[in-house]
């Protein structure tokens, strides 16, 4: 039986069983996280990077973690923050607009090898990655995962009205984009 | 050209459109154990702990052999200089005298 997550936090404290309460956490959070990633960035071998530096971080930042939010919260943070700057320094590396950047994403989709939709998923990604980058955040949290607004509001530190506000705008845009297409 | 009306995303499925390699998951948390290196910094750290007290030991061997080599060179000087002040005091005649007058029986 896995420990709980104040057991958790207790372990992280002790030097001899940190790394055992770590992998623990990675093996819990890894799946969640690996698809919140991946929503974002597409391809597999980005999603992987960034789920690795995810980790990275926060097994480098375990002291600094006092158990204020929950542990999920606190990677989701971690996740969310390692994809954005993700995102910004392939902008950066292209010298590229974001249109540029997000067609690049698409036709890097395109190509995986591990995307299997179908035309109307794909119509939907096409969609989704025409919003703006916080905005597909909320959207992917909201619709795929049904993550509640107020753990995204303690992930990604907006206020409930705002993220019900971007959710519904997305929704909004992404069905003009079907109507249009 | 318009030819979807009334587009409702709730609709559609949510399912997710992407794979991952086989037993990607399984081997992800391997992969990071062995990046991070959990047991390296256990046993870097009892390295150290053995590299420092055999640095102190050859330390210590050596600041002994040190010292044992400069008081031996102290106490032979020592001797010497007793020996040449002790000669220093004694006057050449009775030296003379000394070494060619009979034992006494």
């Amino acid at each position: 039986m896995n420990p709980s997550e104040e057991e958790l936090v207790h372990q992280f404290s002790q030097p001899n069983r940190r790394a055992g309460a770590f992998s623990v956490i990675v093996r819990t959070y890894q799946e969640r996280l690996y698809w919140h990633i991946r929503k974002m960035v597409l391809s597999h071998e980005d999603a992987n990077d960034v789920l690795q530096n995810t980790f990275l971080k926060a097994w480098n930042g375990l002291d600094g973690f006092r158990g204020d939010s929950q542990v999920s919260t606190w990677l989701y943070r971690i996740a969310t923050n390692e994809t954005l700057t993700f995102l910004t320094n392939k902008r950066m590396r292209c010298q590229s607009s974001i249109d540029d950047v997000e067609e690049g994403l698409l036709q890097n989709l395109r190509a995986d090898t591990y995307f299997n939709g179908n035309e109307i998923q794909l119509k939907l990604q096409e969609a989704v990655l025409k919003l703006p980058e916080k905005q597909r955040l909320v959207f992917n949290m909201k619709y795929f995962d049904d993550i509640t607004y107020d753990q995204m509001e303690a992930i990604l530190g907006t206020s409930v009205g705002a993220l019900k506000a971007s959710y519904h705008f997305a929704v909004k845009k992404i069905e003009k984009y079907f109507e249009e297409e | 050209m318009k030819n979807n009306k009334n587009i409702s995303i709730e609709e559609m499925s949510k399912e997710l459109p992407f794979t991952v390699p086989e037993n990607y998951f399984d081997q992800f948390a391997l992969q990071l154990e062995e990046q991070i290196g959990y047991k390296k910094p256990f046993i870097r750290k009892t390295l150290k702990t053995w590299m420092y007290m055999a640095a102190m030991f050859v330390g210590i061997l050596i600041m002994g052999q040190v010292f044992y080599t400069v008081n031996k060179n102290n106490v032979t000087r020592n001797a010497e200089n007793y020996e040449t002040y002790v000669l220093s005091q004694i006057d050449e005649n009775s030296m003379a005298d000394y070494y060619v007058s009979e034992p006494t029986k």
